[in-house]
C-alpha cells in the first residue's frame, strides 16, 4: 500500500515558503553571530581603532599577545576560574539532583530554592555578594569575627579574590546543573535500579556504578555549556573587582573589553577574542574525544 | 512456575521492607540534614539582601551585625525608586526585555517550524548552522557586534555604506536586534514541532490551507507550553542582560535597570541598604515570573536541552 511509505519517500516537495519562515531569524543570526565571528578574525589582522586610519598588520597582534604578560595572566586566571567553577558545580548539581529525584519531603521547595540563584540577574547577585564579602561591615567577616576568627579582605587580597568569585559562581550555577541532571535521571529506566537492589548492591555502589555512568552524556553536555559560559565571565568581575587587586581577577573577556572600549584598540581586542574562541572550541573538541573513548 | 513466581514475590517484598527500613536509617537523616543545610546556605544571600534592604544607615555598620532588621525602613525603597533615572531605566528594561521576548517568540517559532516540518533545499545545512552557532561564545563577539550596530546603513545619520553617524548605538533597536533570535530558541522550537504528529497539518492541508495559516492556526496553539518556556527564558535573559546594554549605550537615559544598579552601587555615596532595596526590586519580577511558569520551564529545559 502506498500509504505505508514514509512521507519522505513519497516525494520531495520543495516548499518555497520555508525560506520566508527562516529569513528573519537567519538575518539576525547572521548579524549577531556569524558576521561578527568572521569580522573578529579579519579585524585581528588589523590595527583598527577610532584614533587613526586602519592598516593591515599581519600577525603583529598575535605576536604581541604571546609576549603580553598581562594577557598571559588573564588566560591563567580564566583557566583557574573555569576549572574552579565547573567541577564543583557539576558535583553539587549531581548530588542535589540525585537527592531530589526521590520522594523527599518538600522536594519541589528544595528544587525551587536551588534554582533561585540561576534566576537572579548577574548584577544583582554580584552586588549582593560584594556586600557579603565587604571587608569591614560585611556579614561574612562579621560572622567570622563573632566566632573569634580573623576577618579577611575577600575581594581585596590578590590570593583570595579569584576564589571568592569562584564560590559565588558555583552558588549561581549549580541549580542549572541540578535541573539538567534531574532531566537525565528521569531517562534512566527504573528496572536497572530495581535489579541492582535485588542483587543487594549498597547505595554508594549503585550511585557510582549505575547513576554516574548512565548520566555520562548529560555530564558531557553540562561540561561543555559550563566551560563555554564560565570562560566568558565578565559581569561579576566588572561589578566586584574590576580585574583587581593587582590583576588577580583579570580574565580574558574583561581584558578584551578594556582593550577595545577603554583603550579603543579594536584590532588587538579582536585578536584576544579569536584566541578565546579557539580555546573554547579546543575544549569542546577534547571533551568530545574523551566522551567517544569512554563510549567505545 | 508458580513456585518461582512466589519466590520472586517474596524476595521483592523483602527488598521493599529493607528499603522502607532504610528510609529511617541515620544515613538518610544525615542526608536530609545536609539538604536542609544546603538550602539555607543557598538562600543566605537572598535573605541578607532583603534584611539589609530594611535596615537604617546606622544598623548597617553596627557590630555585631544583626540578621533581623530592627524595623522596616521603607525609605530605602523610596530612595532606590527616586535614584536618578530609575523610572527611565525601568521603562528601558521593559522595552528591551519585551522587544527581545516578542521577537524571539515570533522568529524562533517560525524558523523552528520551517526546520521541523517543511521540505526545502538546504534544510540540513541550515540546521547544522543553527547547532554550530549554539557553540559560539556570544560575549567574545562584543567588539564586532558593537561595530556592526554602529555601521547599520541609513540609521542614526549613517550613509548607505554605514559610515558618518552612530548607527543604532543608543537606540532600542540596537539593543534588541542582537538578541532578537537565538540559536537556542530556534533549536528548542524545532525540537518541539518535530514531536507533533503530521496528521494535524495534513488534514488542514487537505482543506487547502496555506503554510502560514497552518502554522498560525494549527501549530502555534499547540505550541503554547513551549512558547511559554521560550518567553520566560527570553524575558529573563534580556531583563538580566548586562554586557549588551553596557557597550551599546553611552547615554544615561538609555541605561537599563541592571546598569542602573551597577551605577548605584559604584557611586561615591552608595548606601548598602538602598543598593539592596534596588537589587530586591530587580530580582523579584523574574522570580515571580518563574514561580508562575515553573512547571513549564523545568519541563521545557528537560525536553529541549537534553533529550534532543
Amino acid at each position: 500500500m502506498a500509504f505505508e511509505q514514509k512521507p519522505k519517500e513519497v516525494s520531495f516537495q520543495q516548499n518555497w515558503s520555508a525560506y520566508a519562515f527562516l529569513a528573519p531569524a537567519l538575518v539576525i543570526l547572521f548579524m549577531s553571530l556569524l558576521l561578527p565571528a568572521a569580522a573578529t578574525l579579519v579585524m585581528s589582522f588589523t590595527d583598527v581603532s577610532f584614533l587613526h586610519p586602519t592598516n593591515w598588520v599581519g600577525f603583529d597582534n598575535y605576536i604581541k599577545l604571546l609576549a603580553d604578560e598581562k594577557f598571559g595572566q588573564a588566560v591563567a586566571n580564566t583557566i583557574h576560574y573555569t576549572l574552579g567553577v565547573t567541577f564543583p558545580t557539576m558535583a553539587l548539581g549531581m548530588l542535589a539532583a540525585v537527592a531530589l529525584n526521590r520522594k523527599v519531603p518538600g522536594r519541589i521547595a528544595f528544587r525551587t530554592i536551588f534554582y533561585l540563584p540561576v534566576l537572579t540577574s548577574l548584577i544583582a547577585a554580584a552586588v549582593v555578594w560584594a556586600y557579603l564579602y565587604e571587608p569591614y561591615a560585611g556579614p561574612l567577616n562579621n560572622a567570622l569575627a563573632g566566632l573569634g576568627l580573623t576577618p579577611r579582605p575577600w575581594l581585596q587580597d590578590p590570593s583570595l579574590a579569584l576564589n571568592s568569585l569562584i564560590v559565588m559562581a558555583i552558588w549561581r550555577d549549580f541549580g542549572t546543573a541540578m535541573i539538567i541532571y534531574l532531566a537525565g535521571l528521569q531517562d534512566i529506566p527504573n528496572d536497572v535500579y530495581e535489579a541492582a537492589r535485588l542483587d543487594g548492591a549498597p547505595p554508594h555502589k549503585i550511585f557510582f556504578r549505575i547513576t554516574v555512568p548512565m548520566l555520562s552524556s548529560v555530564t558531557f553536555y553540562l561540561l561543555i555549556i559550563l566551560i563555554v559560559q564560565t570562560f566568558q565571565v565578565f559581569g561579576a568581575i566588572y561589578v566586584m573587582t574590576q580585574g583587581g587587586p593587582l590583576g588577580s581577577t583579570e580574565t580574558v573577556v574583561y581584558q578584551m573589553y578594556q582593550t577595545a572600549f577603554a583603550h579603543t584598540e579594536f584590532g588587538y581586542g579582536a585578536a584576544m577574542s579569536t584566541v578565546l574562541f579557539l580555546t573554547i572550541l579546543a575544549f569542546s573538541l577534547i571533551g568530545t574525544r574523551i566522551m567517544k573513548r569512554k563510549d567505545g | 512456575m508458580t513456585a518461582l513466581a512466589q519466590h520472586v514475590a517474596i524476595e521483592r517484598r523483602a527488598a521493599a521492607r529493607a528499603r522502607s527500613f532504610r528510609s529511617y536509617s541515620p544515613a538518610k537523616i544525615v542526608g536530609y540534614a545536609l539538604l536542609v543545610f544546603a538550602a539555607i546556605m543557598t538562600m543566605m544571600p537572598f535573605l541578607w539582601m532583603v534584611s539589609t534592604s530594611f535596615k537604617t544607615d546606622q544598623e548597617i555598620f553596627r557590630f555585631p551585625l544583626s540578621f533581623v532588621p530592627d524595623g522596616f525602613e521603607w525609605q530605602n525603597y523610596r530612595d532606590a525608586l527616586n535614584a536618578p533615572d530609575a523610572g527611565r531605566q525601568l521603562i528601558n528594561s521593559l522595552i528591551y526585555a519585551g522587544g527581545s521576548t516578542i521577537s524571539n517568540l515570533v522568529f524562533c517559532s517560525m524558523a523552528g517550524y520551517a526546520l521541523a516540518r517543511m521540505q526545502f533545499a538546504g534544510r540540513n545545512i541550515v540546521f547544522a548552522l543553527v547547532v554550530g552557532l549554539l557553540m559560539v561564545p556570544a560575549q567574545s563577539q562584543i567588539v564586532p557586534v558593537y561595530l556592526i550596530v554602529q555601521k547599520i546603513p541609513f540609521a542614526g545619520g549613517n550613509d548607505w555604506l554605514g559610515s558618518g553617524g552612530t548607527g543604532l548605538l543608543n537606540t532600542y533597536w540596537g539593543m534588541i536586534l542582537p538578541t532578537a533570535a537565538t540559536p537556542f530558541g530556534i533549536f528548542m522550537m524545532r525540537q518541539f514541532f518535530t514531536r507533533i504528529p503530521m496528521e494535524y497539518e495534513e488534514s488542514a492541508r487537505l482543506d487547502g490551507a496555506s503554510s502560514f495559516t497552518i502554522f498560525r492556526r494549527v501549530l502555534l496553539p499547540l505550541a503554547k507550553p513551549s512558547l511559554a518556556v521560550l518567553g520566560v527564558l527570553s524575558f529573563q535573559s534580556a531583563w538580566n542582560e548586562f554586557v549588551w546594554p553596557l557597550i551599546l549605550t553611552s547615554q544615561r537615559d538609555m541605561a537599563t535597570l541592571q546598569l542602573g544598579l551597577q551605577l548605584l552601587q559604584s557611586g561615591p555615596d552608595a548606601r548598602w541598604n538602598v543598593v539592596m532595596a534596588m537589587a530586591t526590586l530587580i530580582t523579584t519580577p523574574v522570580i515571580l515570573a518563574y514561580l508562575f511558569a515553573q512547571r513549564h520551564v523545568v519541563d521545557g529545559a528537560v525536553s529541549s536541552g537534553v533529550k534532543g
